[in-house]
C-alpha cells in the first residue's frame, strides 16, 4: 500500500465504519420491522412490549388477498370441512373468506400504469435526448429548462386543471390517463439523464457510420442505442421506481378502476380493527421490488437524483 | 463591487441573475416568515418580479 | 442555459459531412424527435397551467357546473395573500422545512465525511442507508403511523424505555407539540439518504492534491476542513439543500399518510391545505390562485436550482 499523508489512520477508518454501520443499523430497522410484521400474527403485531422473536404465520398475507366476515362458532361448526389451508387459517380466527380482495387488481394497475408510463417516456426521452445532446435545437437551453420545471411543479397544483380536462376527455380513472399522466411528469428526468449517458458517447461513431452512407436515422438506432443501452436501462428503472411511488395524482384522480397500490394499501383494513400484518404484507409486496432495483441501480443513483448533473 | 455594478449596467448575465435570485430567495422568506402578515400578503409579488426578471435576464450575454 | 464543452462538441456535426449524409436533414429529424415530447408536455402542463391561470381570476366551483362563472379580478388572490390560515399554513411549511433541512445536511454531510474514508464495507453500506429514499412515501408513511402508535408502536417504545416516560400517554402524531415534529422526523429518516449521496460526490472532488499541499503548509485538520472541504463541497451542498427545499415546499404524500394535516392543523402544510381546497371544499377558482402562487414560487425557486447545476456540473 502506498503511503499517503491524506489516507487517514487505521483506527479513523474503524470508527468511521463503525459510525456507519451503526446508523444504517438504525435506518434499516423501520424496514425491516414492516417486514417482521407482515409474518406475525395480528394479536402479536399490537403486543406491548413490541415482539421481537415471534412465530411466523402467512395470516398477514392470507388477510391481504381475501375478504372475510366473521360468524360465530355454531355457523362456523356447521359448516364443511375447510378445503385449503388458507381457507384453514381463516376459520381458526373465527372468520370466513367471502371473496377475493382488491389487492392483487390495484397491484396489477401499479404494474400496468409503471411499465406502460415507463415504456412511453423511454421512446419519447430517448429522441428528444438525442436531439438535445446532437443537433441545433432553436432555444434548446429554454426548452431543457421548461422541461425540468414541469416536474418540479406542485401534484396537487396541477393535479386541479388535470382533473378538470381529464374530466372533460373521459381520462378520469382511466389506465391511458395515469400513463399519458406519469409519462409528462417523467418525461423531464428522461430527457435530461439520457441527455448525459449520449453526451458521453463519441460523436466520431456515428460521423463514421454517416460517411459509410447511413442514414442519420440508422446511424441513430444502430450505432447511439445500443452504447447507450446501459444509460437507458438506469433511466427506465429510474422511471419506473417513481411511477410505482406516485401517490398525490393517484388518490385524486382514480378511484375505481385505475387505482394503483400507493392508495389503497393505506386503506386495507381488517375484520374489526386495522389489520396491520395485512397492510405491512401489502407493504413488503410492494416495495421489495424496489429495494432490488436499488441495489441493481447503485452505481447510477447519484445521476438519477440529480438529474444527470453530478455523474460521479 | 464595482465591477458588479458594471455588470448590471451593461446588462450582463452574471450580476443581474444575482438580482433576481436574491428577489427570489426575498420573496420566499416573506412567504413563510412568522413575524408580520404585511409581508406575507406582498411576498407573492416579490417573487413573481423575481421569476420574471430571471427568466429576462438569462438571456443577457454573459 | 446549459454550456458544457460536450454540448460544443456535440451540436457540430461538420459541415462538409452534414451535406453528405443521406436521408432527413439533421434539422428534421431534430424537429420530429422533440417535437412529440414537447407535444405531450404542452398538452400535459403548459394547457392546464394556462387554464389555472385562467380560472384563477373566477369563482368557479366543479361542484356547481350549471352556476354562472365570474371574472372576480383579482380576488382570489387578495384573500389568499390576506388570509392569517394560509399564512400559518406557510408558517407550518417553514417550520417543516427548515428543520428537515437543518438535520439532512448536518446527519447527510457527517455520513458523507465517514463514509469518504472508504473502509471496508463502504458500498454495503452505503446501499443500505439508501434504500428508505426510493421508498413509495405514502406507503411508508402510513407504516410510520404504526410505528408512532401509543404503547404498541416501536419508535414510542423505545423512546419510552428511554426516557422513562408512559407508554400508553405518549403519542406523537396525536400530541399538538410532537406532531410537527414527527413528520420531520419521517422526513429526515427518508431523505438524509439524498444528500448524504451529494454531499459524497462533492467530498470526491476535492482532489487530493489540494489536502497535500495544505499538509506540507502544515495547516491543521481542522483548518483543512474550514478552508479546503467546506468551500470546496459547498456548491454540492447548495444543490442538495435547494433540492430539498423545493421538494418539501410541496410535500404532500409521506405527511398526509403521517398526520393527514392534524392535529388541529398543526401539520397542514401548503399542499394539505390546498388540496382541501381544491378536492374537498370544491373552491375551484380560488384554490387555482392559491395554486399559481406555488407555481410562481416553486419555479422561481427552480431558476436557481438550475443555476446551482450548472455550477456544479462545470466541475
Amino acid at each position: 500500500m502506498s503511503f499517503s499523508v491524506t489516507e487517514p489512520s487505521v483506527a479513523t477508518k474503524w470508527f468511521a465504519g463503525t459510525a456507519v454501520m451503526l446508523y444504517a443499523i438504525i435506518t434499516i430497522l423501520p424496514l425491516m420491522w414492516i417486514i417482521a410484521t407482515g409474518f406475525k400474527s395480528p394479536a402479536d403485531s399490537i403486543a406491548y412490549p413490541p415482539k421481537v422473536v415471534f412465530e411466523p404465520t402467512l395470516e398477514g398475507y392470507v388477510n391481504l388477498f381475501t375478504q372475510r366476515t366473521r360468524l360465530n362458532q355454531d355457523d362456523l361448526d356447521a359448516l364443511p370441512p375447510p378445503e385449503t389451508w388458507y381457507d384453514e387459517m381463516v376459520r381458526e380466527q373465527g372468520q370466513v373468506i367471502t371473496g377475493r380482495s382488491r389487492y392483487g387488481e390495484r397491484f396489477m394497475n401499479s404494474v400496468i400504469i409503471g411499465f406502460g408510463s415507463t415504456f412511453l417516456c423511454m421512446v419519447l426521452g430517448t429522441a428528444a435526448a438525442y436531439a438535445f445532446s446532437r443537433f441545433r435545437v432553436p432555444l434548446k437551453d429554454d426548452l431543457l429548462f421548461f422541461i425540468l420545471s414541469t416536474r418540479m411543479m406542485p401534484p396537487i397544483a396541477v393535479a386541479i386543471p388535470i382533473f378538470l380536462m381529464f374530466r372533460q376527455l373521459g381520462l378520469n380513472d382511466t389506465h391511458l390517463g395515469m400513463i399519458l399522466l406519469y409519462t409528462a411528469v417523467n418525461l423531464s428526468l428522461s430527457v435530461w439523464l439520457l441527455k448525459g449517458f449520449i453526451d458521453e458517447i463519441p460523436v466520431e461513431y456515428e460521423e463514421a457510420a454517416l460517411i459509410d452512407g447511413y442514414t442519420r436515422f440508422q446511424a441513430f438506432y444502430k450505432v447511439v442505442l445500443p452504447q447507450a443501452a446501459t444509460g437507458i436501462a438506469s433511466t427506465a428503472i429510474f422511471c419506473l421506481i417513481f411511477a410505482w411511488n406516485e401517490y398525490a395524482f393517484a388518490v385524486l384522480l382514480t378511484s375505481g378502476t385505475a387505482q394503483t397500490a400507493p392508495p389503497f394499501i393505506p386503506t386495507i383494513i381488517g375484520v374489526g380493527g386495522k389489520d396491520w400484518p395485512a397492510v405491512a404484507a401489502g407493504a413488503t409486496i410492494f416495495l421489495v421490488p424496489v429495494m432490488v432495483f436499488t441495489i441493481l441501480l447503485r452505481k447510477h443513483l447519484l445521476r438519477g437524483i440529480t438529474f444527470g448533473a453530478v455523474r460521479k | 463591487m464595482s465591477s458588479f455594478i458594471n455588470g448590471l449596467l451593461r446588462l450582463r448575465r452574471g450580476p443581474w441573475e444575482m438580482v433576481a435570485s436574491t428577489l427570489i430567495a426575498l420573496g420566499v422568506i416573506m412567504l413563510m416568515q412568522p413575524f408580520a402578515l404585511a409581508l406575507f400578503t406582498y411576498s407573492f409579488i416579490v417573487t413573481l418580479t423575481g421569476t420574471v426578471t430571471f427568466i429576462i435576464v438569462s438571456h443577457f450575454p454573459e | 442555459m446549459i454550456h458544457t464543452p460536450m454540448d460544443k462538441i456535440a451540436e457540430a456535426t461538420p459541415e462538409p459531412l452534414a451535406r453528405k449524409v443521406r436521408g432527413l436533414s439533421d434539422r428534421a429529424i431534430a424537429w420530429i424527435f422533440v417535437a412529440p415530447s414537447i407535444f405531450l408536455l404542452l398538452a400535459v402542463n403548459i394547457f392546464p397551467l394556462i387554464w389555472t391561470i385562467r380560472l384563477s381570476f373566477t369563482n368557479y366551483k366543479v361542484n356547481r357546473p350549471n352556476r354562472e362563472i365570474d371574472f372576480v379580478g383579482l380576488r382570489n388572490y387578495e384573500r389568499i395573500l390576506t388570509d392569517s390560515d394560509t399564512w400559518m399554513t406557510m408558517q407550518a411549511t417553514a417550520h417543516f422545512l427548515i428543520w428537515t433541512i437543518v438535520l439532512q445536511v448536518l446527519i447527510g454531510f457527517a455520513l458523507a465525511y465517514l463514509l469518504n474514508m472508504k473502509f471496508k464495507g463502504n458500498d454495503m453500506w452505503t446501499t443500505i442507508i439508501v434504500f428508505p429514499m426510493m421508498l413509495s412515501p405514502a406507503v411508508v408513511g402510513n407504516f410510520w403511523t404504526f410505528l408512532y402508535q401509543p404503547q404498541i408502536g416501536l419508535f414510542n417504545y423505545v423512546v419510552t424505555f428511554f426516557t422513562g416516560g408512559d407508554p400508553s400517554s405518549f403519542s406523537m402524531i396525536g400530541d399538538v407539540q410532537l406532531a410537527s415534529w414527527a413528520i420531520v422526523i419521517v422526513d429526515t429518516w427518508m431523505w438524509t439518504p439524498f444528500v448524504m449521496l451529494i454531499c459524497l460526490a462533492g467530498l470526491r472532488s476535492i482532489p487530493d492534491s489540494i489536502y497535500e499541499a495544505a499538509e506540507c503548509d502544515r495547516a491543521s485538520k481542522w483548518r483543512q476542513f474550514w478552508t479546503i472541504t467546506i468551500p470546496m463541497a459547498l456548491p454540492f451542498l447548495m444543490l442538495a439543500v435547494l433540492f430539498r427545499g423545493i421538494e418539501n415546499f410541496k410535500m404532500f404524500d409521506l405527511v398526509v399518510q403521517l398526520t393527514g394535516g392534524g392535529p388541529g392543523n398543526t401539520t397542514t402544510l401548503t399542499s394539505i391545505d390546498l388540496k382541501r381546497e381544491a378536492f374537498e371544499k370544491w373552491r375551484t377558482g380560488y384554490s387555482s390562485a392559491y395554486a399559481v402562487t406555488l407555481f410562481v414560487t416553486v419555479f422561481g425557486l427552480a431558476s436557481i436550482y438550475v443555476k446551482a447545476l450548472n455550477k456544479v456540473k462545470e466541475r
